[in-house]
């Protein structure tokens, strides 16, 4: 792994994906990356955002399994539900109790879910060549690329705005005590003036960061030129 | 669309008109939505943009100005804003953020599609401001009619007992009577060649038979009360109760063009709910006693309760309870004079304000005056005194509190001879001060309660002929008129007042009610109308052309709809033990509820606006 760590350094996330594409076996993935990125320097106005919540059965990517993936677009800095989608996935094992409290999808509902690889290909196609919203991005994309390893054998990567970091970058910046309960979904919503949702639906939570990202971006609205890059996640946190 | 868009779906779905949207045409237009946050001072719409959609703000709040920049609303959670979609009150309107704020955009053409798919959805989009409103009078008055034993919904035809029993008027009192017990009834019509000339009742068998010592062969002509009011089968049982109360009697005959029908009683009546009113009356003028009227008196807001309970209308309710002070006033009158003697000169008992209007709610206070014959002198001012005094106090007793402005018969400026009276209105109108305006609502809404007719019409007719004449009193009555305003709407838990202000309740009375009474007040003096009640006013007005009928059409529906507002949140004080006020938290009210009241403050200012352009009254205030 040290050599991808290496590389990405000094690669362009456009760089990365030309590079991929060479080395992904032909399918789903392959169909995806094929799809240019949105480009870093664009404004951040002009582009198209998909924002995905999953629900999982725990917080390793590497064991713990999808359970539903919420997801729903923005085009003109407005969001359209219209493109709003949610899926069960049925999962291999039985549902843990400690996570079937928090999202309540019971394991007859999830019986009842379509496959992970027919989720997977689902949101690769959606995805492709838009812009990933989410709420600490690092455990959907964790999953998504842990997914695509075992299902494709290949890596996958995406240009991406993570609600939580912006939303840290937003209160350090005006020098407030930042406590990390301060950075949940639902207290940043509060902080500017969203309303409350019921939380732990994957598409309720996906529109809820959806407009969670526009609140924290509309100050930067009358600004003439905001490159994506500088809203953008850059894997670290 | 997918169904765990429920958070923006039950949002939707609790809301007028969206409420009214069978679920798949909610799904549909769920899928066409879209979602922006504003930021604070931001324009609605957006620079650039057509604004070809429904705004409905989910959190946070916008401010709507018109062309000229004055704030028309402030909108909060839950309520919506329309620039462009071609709805019929087009002005062009422009709006801002006034918090940050999340907006959710439905399409005006998707909802222009959805119409069919509810009248009541196409009604919001397609009708105007007024006919929205009386849509919703309907509606109420349906509401009030779920309650099917409501005796606004059911005419006297479902009443009335159509086993007729009759005898012709030279019947002997004696076969009347032999009749009345074979056939056990109270009451008896008597007819001539299958038409009503009489009734007799057992009273008047006790009354004008037996107390007379009449012979038993008596025909019964002499004893029946001949020519006696009627209805028709077609007259809403509810006026037949008010007829039953006005004229004091127990039985109504039911004659058609097509002939006799039957007769209705109170027991008839009684059979439903609400038939207090007649036997409250008949109480009244029997009683001997103030504690017996004060108890009859204490009975009024259980009344109130039932009548608006049966969904009688406003202007019902406000008869009844007019129908039931006037009783008492009248009652008051003879118990003096039983006490005092009879009165040295002819007098004319008027009230003013509410009670004259016939709007009175339960314990409102008291507005009075006597206008005494033209013969009077210094020396009958006791007995005048006496006798108002022992009115004004009886009524105080009764809950009808003194007058806080003294605008009573007890207080000798407001007992005068009529020829004072003339040039009290006179000066009123020759020289309309402020001091004497602020007797207007009282004083020029004077209804005759008890006494001389004559006297009060001498003095109306008066007074009428100058007011329709006075161009700058009319303008004064005119710039009273809109001393009170109807507030632009609501927002949140506020009422927006005009300026930009705000308060904590709606003032039914005097941000509701008084505006129009005000505004009616105006039409009727300036085209001689004698009526004072605001609705036949404002028909009357509108039928001789002081108001177009549209106009008055308006006004009656925001009158309507803001009085049965009132009664309602009466009825639930009274309920509840408490005093009744005006005083209307917003809180208290539905979304549909404060569209339509928006709706009726809307009528209300445009025809505050006509009035004062067709005036210029703005000169006044």
């Amino acid at each position: 792994m040290a050599w991808w760590t290496f590389w990405r350094q000094w690669q362009s996330l456009e760089q990365q994906r030309q590079a991929l594409l060479k080395h992904t076996p032909a399918g789903p993935l392959r169909d995806y990356l094929a799809v240019p990125f949105a480009d870093p320097n664009s404004d951040f106005r002009t582009l198209t955002y998909t924002a995905l919540d999953f629900e999982t059965t725990g917080l390793e990517p590497q064991q713990d399994e999808l359970l539903s993936l919420g997801v729903v677009d923005m085009r003109d800095m407005a969001i359209h539900l219209g493109t709003a989608q949610h899926e069960i996935i049925a999962p291999q094992n039985d549902i843990p109790e400690a996570s079937a409290v928090i999202h309540a999808i019971t394991d007859d509902q999830a019986a009842l879910g379509i496959s992970c690889r027919r989720a997977i290909e689902l949101l690769l196609q959606r995805l492709a060549g838009k812009v990933l919203i989410a709420h600490y991005a690092r455990l959907e994309l964790g999953f998504i690329n842990a997914c695509c390893r075992r299902l494709y054998g290949g890596q996958f990567l995406i240009p991406t705005v993570d609600t939580l970091l912006l939303g840290r970058r937003w209160i350090d910046n005006r020098n407030l005590y930042l406590q990390q309960s301060d950075l949940r979904l639902n207290a940043l919503r509060n902080r500017f003036n969203l309303p409350r949702y019921k939380a732990h639906n994957a598409l309720t939570d996906a529109l809820a960061t959806a407009e969670l990202f526009q609140a924290l971006t509309v100050q930067r609205l009358p600004e003439r030129h905001v490159p994506l890059k500088e809203l953008e996640y850059r894997g670290k946190y | 669309m997918e169904i765990e868009l429920e958070e923006i779906r039950d949002f939707l779905a609790q809301r007028p008109p969206f409420d009214h949207l069978p679920d798949a045409a909610l799904d549909l237009l769920l899928g066409e939505m879209s979602i922006r946050y504003l930021r604070r001072t931001s324009q609605v719409p957006p620079e650039g943009d057509t604004g070809d959609f429904l705004y409905l703000v989910r959190k946070g709040a916008l401010e709507v100005h018109d062309s000229t920049g004055k704030l028309m609303e402030k909108l909060g959670e839950g309520d919506y804003f329309i620039p462009y979609c071609d709805n019929p009150d087009s002005e062009r309107l422009q709006a801002n953020a006034e918090e940050d704020t999340l907006v959710y955009l439905a399409p005006c053409d998707v909802l222009k599609r959805l119409r069919s798919s509810s009248p009541e959805f196409d009604h919001f989009f397609s009708a105007g401001t007024n006919e929205r409103l009386r849509l919703a009078i309907h509606q109420i008055t349906d509401d009030g009619g779920l309650n099917n034993s409501s005796l606004m919904n059911i005419s006297a035809a479902e009443l009335f007992e159509s086993r007729v029993v009759q005898t012709s008027p030279d019947s002997t009192v004696l076969q009347a009577a032999q009749i009345m017990t074979e056939h056990g009834v109270s009451s008896l019509l008597i007819t001539a060649d299958d038409r009503l000339v009489g009734i007799v009742t057992d009273k008047d068998l006790r009354r004008r038979f037996i107390c007379q010592r009449l012979a038993y062969d008596t025909p019964i002509e002499q004893v029946m009360t001949p020519n006696p009011i009627y209805i028709s089968s077609d007259t809403p049982a509810f006026e037949a109760l008010l007829r039953m109360t006005r004229e004091g009697v127990h039985h109504l005959p039911v004659v058609d063009p097509d002939g006799l029908k039957g007769l209705i009683s109170t027991t008839d009546l009684i059979r439903y709910q609400s038939a207090h009113g007649p036997y409250l009356v008949r109480e009244i003028l029997r009683a001997e006693r103030i504690d017996d009227l004060k108890n009859s008196a204490a009975r009024l807001p259980r009344l109130q309760i039932q009548l608006a309970e049966s969904g009688a209308t406003a202007h019902h309710i406000g008869q009844v309870v007019s129908s039931v002070t006037d009783a008492i006033t009248q009652r008051l009158l003879v118990l003096a004079e039983q006490q005092l003697g009879p009165a040295p000169l002819a007098y004319a008992w008027v009230s003013g304000g509410s009670q004259a209007r016939q709007e009175q709610t339960s314990y409102s206070d008291q507005d009075n005056a006597l206008i005494l014959a033209d013969g009077y002198q210094s020396e009958h001012e006791a007995y005048f005194a006496a006798l108002a005094n022992f009115v004004c106090d009886g009524l105080d007793a009764c809950g009808f509190y003194y007058c806080p402005g003294e605008a009573m018969a007890s207080n000798p400026k407001w007992r005068q001879p009529l020829a004072r009276w003339r040039s009290y209105f006179s000066t009123w109108i020759e020289k309309p001060e402020p001091m004497a305006l602020m007797l207007s609502s009282i004083f020029f809404d004077l209804r005759l309660v008890a006494g001389d007719a004559e006297l009060f019409d001498q003095l109306q007719q008066g007074v009428l002929e100058q007011t329709q004449k006075n161009k700058i009193f009319l303008a004064y009555m005119a710039a009273n008129a809109l001393q009170h305003r109807p507030p632009l709407g609501f927002f949140r838990q506020l009422v927006l007042i005009s300026d930009g202000d705000h308060d904590n309740t709606f003032d039914i009375k005097h941000r509701g009610l008084v505006t129009i009474v005000d505004l009616a007040r105006v039409y009727a003096l300036s085209c001689g109308c004698t009526e004072v009640n605001t609705l036949d006013r404002l028909r009357f007005s509108a039928a001789h052309g002081a108001l177009s009928q549209e106009g008055a059409a308006n006004l009656i529906d925001a009158l309507e709809f803001i009085s049965i507002l009132r009664i309602r949140h009466q009825a639930k004080q009274l309920k509840q033990g408490q005093a009744a006020d005006n005083y209307l938290p917003p809180n208290e009210l539905s979304a549909l509820e404060r569209g339509h009241l928006r709706d009726a403050f809307k009528v209300i200012a445009e025809m505050q606006s006509a009035l004062d352009s067709r005036y210029q009254a703005s000169r006044f205030y």
